[in-house]
């Protein structure tokens, strides 16, 4: 095995598991604190595929900013009693487990038999397309379009939480 | 680089007189809180203006922006329906006692309706998956805050809530979708993955799974039936302006979505033959049959759940879902006629649905009421709100002389001249069944009498005009329609398509 | 990878952490306890060695020997994780600051380059502002997993404080990276060298002086240092989110909490104030090696300059209301970096 075969390898093991640990443990808060782990263990796979600012900003939004916010409202939640969130074995957990498994059967079967391509291969122009600056001279040519639409959407969403959270609801 | 930024900016002034219009309802809710009527003067006026553009250039066919988004025939005629209907609705909302309760954040409201808009406009010429789920998404963020916050009620917030968790759920497993599709095609743009297709390199399973992905998206958007759950909440929660406007304008943008999409990515332009009706697809994507299923399906029981309903929104969410099922039969024929098909009982949709509604919504600021019973002996109280409903209604069944009629049997023939008997008669015995439910609203207003005293229930003279503006076209379509068809033919063609 | 490449920066690591930043808190401690007595009219410490100056060398080994207790309600796992989680990150971002410019060891007919930085990677900006978005989790857990009311109010203080004065803090920062197109703090540093005139020092301070003011006041929110110690407030929260610790684990929080003080003041440095460039010093004519001993020291004494202005506004300044604290980020500083913003963009723009 090579250095970046173990790399990925270890770093694969831990994402699974602290997913797995995200939706198994019943303590909403270390839910969460799988979930940041998870986002470490993401953000070292791009590293690993040379996708630096991918990387950083996955920490720097996902972990650092959007869990933090989770966790707080967890927090100010205060979910005491954990085992009031676990609900029943019942007919839609049964079809929506069946529906997973069916799903995760199919995709181990596609990518065990059905690939023809072999995409172990990096591609030649990685290490350049992850750059920073590769990025910014792409986001404002090319994705020029789609950029503009998305602050848009930011706009939208800003105003819309404002107006949500002012809102009283008269029972 | 520069250069076709520039050269792609004429072509979508509609699109900048929307975001111009939008950020100055922004401006102007921030510095007069007071005055609604001039928002609703600011954002109708931008709208007709965007709308003016649009009609002066019918013939605008270009790639823009490094192949995002598309400008042809197709997606200016979808977005002269949705910013007529967006147009109509501001207009709705200037007499809508409920839009009009909360004085402080009229202009956010105003706001957020043109910001739908604009992201409906988008999502009709996206030609790039990525494009496509933005759009959708300022589309869905923007609806999803203008459904909860206007009724300070727990009904409102729940639809809210529930149209918040569908939508992030569908849009979710529709970007998983996209990203399949990406993986196995390397590219977002649409006829960039009808090329890899085309070639037949791309693994069928892996491609289908990604389709339906990306079709849950789209489903959720048109409330096709198993993605419509939250169909009759949101709609009963919602204003009933924004209840009209997801409707029409939010379906249309949808159907024009799942529209191109699939001709786009799916047709074998090799074995394309022109006179052809009925389009080669790629081989191998069961799409005719997925289409078939899920026609039927939402037909069915859009039609068959509206049966029990009481309240006249909730039926007509139901009504809205049949009438999704109506036009995925249009979509199921993959020719160039069902399409066009499909295009046509947009605009008849756009007229009655509008105006089902409207009537809906006027009869509820008097009356505080969407009970179906609450309409007895209504037919004499208010007569010309009544004879338009019942008008809007037939058109919504389909029966002679309306436009609806039209509508449907555009759609009919469409699946007979591609042979698929079956599903017209499953659509015709539809129409059969909703004609049990819609006639009920109107047997209601005319042959019950009321139970409180008869005072008959004026409304202002500009109110009546705009049932009008809507009324006459479901009749004058009816009749006069081959300039209707000669529309839809022409606009049927889209960009990169021979 | 040869052995070199993985004992340079193990080197730089260990000079880093055991030769500058430990001694660095040590003496800090000791310094801050000196300026309060000064402000406050005291002597301060001054029985342990000559004027006190063995005080840390008594402390330290008081908090190691110290009972640990964790409360019987805790979430003792959370609770033993927090002041780690602080450490780490407060350490770690002295990973991208560069201290220096290269070195040359000469050894006989040998010599070895190195550069005086552990890692300089080319996204460095980006990796501070990760690392102090991520400085919040270990108040925020240690407040929660206490289990008591003070320290949860301090840690959800110090989370909407936190998150609130980042935005500054970035934005800010925009207008350095504007200036210097590049987000590794080797360039920013490299692009302030030179005069303007002949004789100013080419500083971001200067042309940046909205966005230096900006990031000073958004970096004392970001260490919790009065007037922004809203998480610890005494009269109110008791001590705030470390309430319930004690021994080498309220030791850690208090030890991250200085380092962290020292790395934004290096970092206040090396952004705005030149970082290890020294003005006028080339014209001394030292040799390559001093030279290069010359910029760490003027790069230390940057550093404890600013460490010092952290204390004296520590003993100087009321703390704020919590709203006003809000309200300060929210409604001043976060404008004011939008408008830096489009100030710097006027000027790039026209200069070039």
């Amino acid at each position: 095995m090579t250095f970046e075969q173990i790399v990925f390898y270890s770093l694969a093991v831990v994402t699974i598991f602290s997913s797995i640990m995200v939706v198994v443990q019943r303590n909403p808060v270390n839910s969460a604190l799988y979930l940041i782990l998870d986002f470490f263990c993401l953000g070292g796979l791009y590293l690993t595929l040379n996708a630096q600012f991918i990387a950083i900003v996955h920490i720097l939004v996902y972990a650092g900013a959007i869990m933090v916010l989770f966790v707080f409202v967890i927090m100010l939640l205060n979910l005491g009693d954990t085992h009031k969130l676990a609900d029943r074995l019942n007919m839609k957990k049964i079809i929506g487990i069946a529906f997973g498994l069916a799903f995760f059967v199919e995709l181990l079967y596609l990518l065990g038999f059905g690939t023809t391509r072999s995409i172990s291969q990096q591609s030649p122009a990685a290490p350049e397309i992850g750059t920073i600056e590769y990025i910014g001279k792409v986001l404002f040519t090319k994705f020029l379009f789609p950029f503009e639409v998305t602050s848009f959407l930011l706009l939208a969403a800003i105003i819309g939480a404002v107006i949500l959270a002012k809102k009283k609801i008269i029972h | 680089m520069i250069n076709q930024v520039l050269q792609s900016l004429p072509y979508i002034v509609p699109e900048l007189i929307v975001t111009g219009t939008l950020c100055l309802v922004l401006l102007l809710s921030l510095m007069m809180r007071k005055k609604s009527d001039l928002l609703v003067f600011v954002a109708a006026l931008g709208l007709f203006a965007a709308l003016a553009v649009l009609t002066s250039q019918p013939f605008a066919s270009a790639c823009l922006f490094f192949k995002m988004t598309v400008i042809d025939p197709f997606s200016q005629f979808f977005k002269l329906v949705i910013l007529f209907a967006a147009l109509i609705v501001v207009l709705m909302s200037r007499f809508s006692d409920e839009v009009n309760q909360i004085k402080k954040s009229l202009g956010e409201y105003y706001f957020l309706v043109v910001s739908m808009t604009l992201g409906m406009m988008f999502m009709v010429s996206a030609s790039n998956l990525l494009m496509m789920y933005l759009s959708l998404e300022l589309t869905s963020l923007t609806s999803y805050v203008v459904v909860g916050f206007i009724k300070q009620s727990k009904n409102s917030s729940e639809a809210s809530l529930k149209y918040l968790l569908y939508g992030a759920f569908s849009s979710g497993v529709m970007l998983y979708g996209i990203s399949i599709i990406y993986g196995l095609t390397g590219t977002m743009e649409l006829s960039g993955i009808n090329q890899v297709l085309a070639q037949g390199s791309a693994n069928t399973a892996m491609l289908l799974i990604g389709g339906i992905m990306l079709l849950v998206g789209f489903g959720y958007k048109i409330s096709a039936v198993p993605f419509h759950f939250w169909t009759p909440d949101v709609y009963e929660g919602a204003p009933t302006t924004i209840t009209a406007f997801l409707s029409v304008a939010s379906k249309a943008a949808g159907f024009a979505m799942l529209m191109r999409a699939l001709k786009i990515m799916f047709l074998d332009s090799s074995a394309l033959e022109i006179g052809n009706e009925f389009w080669p697809l790629i081989h191998g994507i069961p799409v005719v049959e997925i289409l078939s299923v899920l026609a039927v399906l939402t037909m069915t029981i859009g039609n068959l759940v509206a049966l029990w309903q009481d309240n006249v929104k909730r039926l007509l969410a139901y009504s809205s879902i049949a009438q999704a099922g109506y036009m995925l039969l249009g979509l199921a024929t993959i020719s160039n006629e069902g399409y066009s098909a499909v295009m046509l009982y947009f605009i008849v949709y756009l007229f009655m649905n509008l105006g089902a509604f409207y009537v809906a919504m006027l009869i509820s600021n008097t009356l505080g009421s969407e009970n179906i019973h609450d309409y007895k002996g209504l037919g004499r109280r208010a007569p010309f709100l009544s004879v338009s409903m019942a008008v809007f209604l037939v058109s919504l069944t389909g029966i002679p002389p309306t436009a609806g009629f039209i509508g449907k049997w555009m759609i009919f023939l469409s699946l007979i001249n591609v042979k698929m008997i079956g599903l017209a008669v499953i659509g015709v015995l539809n129409s059969v069944v909703s004609l049990y439910y819609y006639l009920r609203i109107v047997r209601n207003m005319f042959l019950h009498e009321g139970e409180k005293e008869e005072v008959a229930i004026r409304y202002p003279l500009a109110q009546q005009l705009l049932l009008l503006c809507l009324m006459v076209p479901t009749l004058y379509f009816g009749i006069f329609f081959n300039p209707l068809i000669e529309l839809v033919q022409f606009s049927v063609q889209m960009f990169g398509i021979k | 990878m040869d052995t070199i490449s993985i004992l340079e920066p193990l080197l730089k690591i260990l000079f880093i952490i055991f030769v500058a930043l430990l001694p660095a808190v040590a003496y800090g401690v000791l310094a801050e306890r000196k300026i309060s007595a000064f402000i406050q009219n005291r002597l301060g410490p001054n029985r342990v060695g000559p004027w006190g100056l063995l005080q840390p060398l008594a402390d330290i080994p008081k908090l190691f020997f110290k009972e640990d207790i964790v409360p019987a309600a805790a979430n003792k796992f959370i609770h033993s994780l927090a002041p780690l989680i602080s450490i780490t990150i407060a350490f770690s971002t002295f990973a991208v600051i560069p201290f220096g410019d290269t070195i040359t060891f000469s050894i006989g007919d040998s010599s070895y380059t190195t550069k005086l930085q552990i890692a300089d990677v080319n996204i460095g900006f980006l990796y501070i502002l990760a690392l102090s978005s991520l400085a919040v989790y270990g108040i925020t857990l240690s407040g929660w997993s206490s289990n008591n009311k003070y320290s949860l109010l301090g840690g959800l203080r110090s989370t909407a404080q936190m998150i609130s004065y980042e935005l500054s803090m970035g934005l800010s920062l925009i207008g350095v990276v504007m200036l210097s197109s590049s987000l590794q703090l080797d360039d920013i540093v490299a692009a302030q060298g030179g005069y303007w005139l002949g004789f100013i020092p080419k500083w971001n301070a200067i042309p940046q002086f909205l966005g230096f003011v900006i990031f000073v006041v958004a970096m004392f929110a970001e260490t919790n240092r009065l007037p922004f110690d809203l998480p610890e407030a005494e009269p109110e929260l008791v001590a705030g989110y470390h309430t319930e610790y004690t021994g080498m684990k309220f030791g850690i929080f208090m030890l991250s909490e200085y380092i962290a003080m020292i790395t934004a003041s290096a970092l206040i440095a090396t952004l705005y104030l030149g970082g290890w460039q020294a003005p006028y010093l080339e014209h001394l004519g030292l040799s390559p090696f001093l030279m290069s001993v010359a910029q760490m020291a003027a790069f230390v004494v940057k550093v404890f300059a600013i460490v010092i202005f952290f204390m004296v506004v520590r003993w100087t300044v009321p703390r704020f209301r919590y709203d006003q604290l809000m309200s300060i980020g929210w409604k001043v500083l976060l404008p004011l970096a939008l408008v830096n913003i489009l100030l710097t963009g006027l000027f790039v723009i026209l200069y070039h």
